[in-house]
């Protein structure tokens, strides 16, 4: 009988296919026993040209296109596109917008960091939290269906404002919400503090160190919960954050617990947010009265979307359809910082590690 | 409240002896967006050893392809022998001297330091090349590969030249190329559509 070499390295495929993964993604992982060695990450499943399109779509089409990239940050893809466009115009949105335009990206943060946190508790095996997790955002997605009409795409963009306003009964509804989910979200952040099932998976589970975070220029919860306190919206203000106090937590153990309770800590902060709007809301029209033409120009933009920092560029020569329209989303440079976070891991955390950087591959592929 | 070094155009030009053009905006809200155009972009790497010692972050990078301006085309004129004595109309160039021939490159790097933009921007002429930046930054890594792809522009030194989202089979440059979409999409469903519009018009025939 030959003895098996301890110490030699297997390599084993996770996904693209894959039950614990959410979006096809392919995982070549060399691991030495149990234990994760060297990760290769090989994307490309679900690319579909969206970039090219948009070359061949009028900049208003694009409005529409963009919100289709991606599902839990639909919101964000349009909110930069169009602050890009309204950059190369010089358009300064009504301030009624700029506070609509907060409204409409805290509550599809709130869903969004809801939804993540769910699917730590499922794949922690704890499958009670998880449906508890996805009760709870269901008050946020009856906000959006009461709000906007939609679920998840809510169309609330458009070029020199938004598409959406508040009534006395729509704010109300928001308001009367967000007294539902604090309560909940309060016992969620305490059972995730507590648990000793999610602590266990996730506590010293998948580390990231701070300097590994800058190398792989991490950005979102992945980079605050290893003690980068960048944020958009208060490094770079846009629409009414400027005048609203924005909380950004942060943390330094840069685990998957970290990055959890980060998320669960934004979802507070977007409550208070989303209060802070509807307490200052101004009056006024939701957006320019024309439809204004987007002359040749180029212009950078930039949001704090859920999983972090969306970046777009914009380049235009006149015509209805844009010259160049190019973006990079958080998911993107998060992926790369996977690979530091599994090595040494064990295989069962591994898809517990790729979803706390919560990653979106719609949006990374395009 | 720019939070780009208030010299940072010289420390550009310092860093790029090829020269530079420097221009910025500022949003209502204080955010600084700029752009440096690289008159050579071979200066590329030491513009971006100048960023990093700034500590910036490079956040994306943009490739494109500018379209050559139209009716720069030679018309032909009856007059043919009188035309033929002008001078053949040159393209327009780049800052840094590249024919904007709609085959030439323009990569843009954008940086982030703290929450303001600085674009450098490179231009390659069709067949040419550009240092890769993974040296200096680790981010540039998956953006390079992603251009290597979709162009056929070189990106020297880049540690893994491989495909990034598009399987190897596929053809090289896809975004220099007119693909037709029933390629695209394998066919699958417009093949099946084909056949049926195909009987339908024999049988009306």
């Amino acid at each position: 009988m030959t003895a098996i070499e301890s110490s030699k390295t297997y390599t084993i495929p996770v996904g693209p296919l894959h039950v614990a993964l959410e979006e096809p993604m392919y995982f070549h992982i060399d691991v030495e026993g149990e234990t994760v060695r060297e990760v290769d990450i090989r994307a490309g499943h679900v690319h579909r040209g969206v970039e090219y399109l948009t070359t061949k779509r009028s900049i208003y089409q694009n409005v529409v296109l963009t919100e289709r990239i991606c599902a839990l940050c639909s919101n964000s893809h349009p909110e930069t596109f169009v602050m890009a466009c309204e950059e190369i115009a010089g358009l300064q949105i009504p301030e009624r917008a700029a506070y609509l335009r907060v409204i409409a990206a805290e509550i599809k943060r709130i869903a969004s960091h809801l939804f993540n946190v769910g699917i730590l508790a499922h794949l922690t095996g704890y499958d009670t939290l998880f449906m508890y997790a996805m009760q709870v955002r269901e008050i946020m997605q009856d906000v959006k269906e009461t709000l906007f009409g939609n679920r998840m795409d809510i169309g609330a963009m458009c070029i020199g404002g938004v598409r959406y306003d508040l009534d006395e009964e729509t704010a109300a509804y928001l308001s009367a919400a967000l007294d539902k989910l604090v309560p909940e979200v309060e016992g969620l952040a305490d059972t995730y503090r507590r648990n000793h099932t999610i602590l266990r998976r996730s506590r010293g589970i998948g580390v990231l160190t701070k300097q590994q975070a800058i190398a792989c220029a991490t950005v979102g919860p992945v980079a605050r919960a290893c003690g980068l306190p960048y944020d958009v919206r208060v490094d770079a203000p846009y629409a009414a954050y400027d005048r609203l106090k924005v909380d950004v937590p942060t943390l330094v153990e840069g685990d998957v617990w970290s990055r959890a309770m980060i998320r669960v800590a934004e979802i507070g902060a977007s409550i208070q947010l989303l209060r802070d709007c509807l307490a200052n809301l101004p009056g006024g029209p939701t957006h320019l009265p024309d439809r204004p033409d987007i002359p040749a120009g180029r212009a950078m933009g930039k949001c704090e979307a859920p999983r972090g920092e969306l970046v777009y560029f914009l380049k235009t020569n006149g015509a209805d359809e844009p010259e160049r329209v190019k973006w990079r989303v958080p998911s993107f440079p998060n992926w790369d910082a996977l690979r530091f976070m599994m090595r040494g891991a064990k295989i069962a955390d591994i898809a517990i590690i790729v979803n706390s950087i919560d990653p979106c591959v719609s949006c990374t592929e395009r | 409240m720019t939070r780009l070094p208030h010299d940072i155009q010289a420390q550009l030009a310092a860093a790029a002896p090829g020269g530079v053009e420097y221009s910025s905006t500022t949003t209502p809200l204080g955010v600084v967006t700029a752009w440096c155009g690289l008159a050579n972009s071979e200066d590329l790497l030491a513009v971006g050893k100048t960023l990093l010692e700034l500590g910036a972050r490079l956040a994306m990078v943009s490739a494109l392809q500018p379209p050559a301006p139209e009716g720069e085309e030679v018309e032909e004129s009856e007059e043919g022998a009188n035309e033929a004595a002008k001078p053949a109309k040159e393209a327009p160039k780049t800052f840094g001297g590249t024919q904007i021939d709609g085959k030439s490159y323009e990569l843009d790097y954008h940086f982030l330091i703290g929450g303001d933009f600085l674009t450098i921007v490179a231009d390659v002429p069709a067949g040419g090349s550009i240092p890769s930046l993974t040296p200096l930054f680790r981010a540039a890594d998956w953006p390079e590969r992603e251009i290597m792809e979709n162009y056929s522009v070189i990106i020297r030194d880049h540690p893994n030249p491989t495909r990034l989202f598009l399987d190897p089979a596929i053809d090289a440059a896809v975004l220099e190329r007119l693909i037709p979409f029933s390629t695209l999409v394998n066919a699958a469903s417009t093949k099946a559509l084909w056949d049926k519009v195909l009987a339908a018009k024999g049988e009306a025939s």
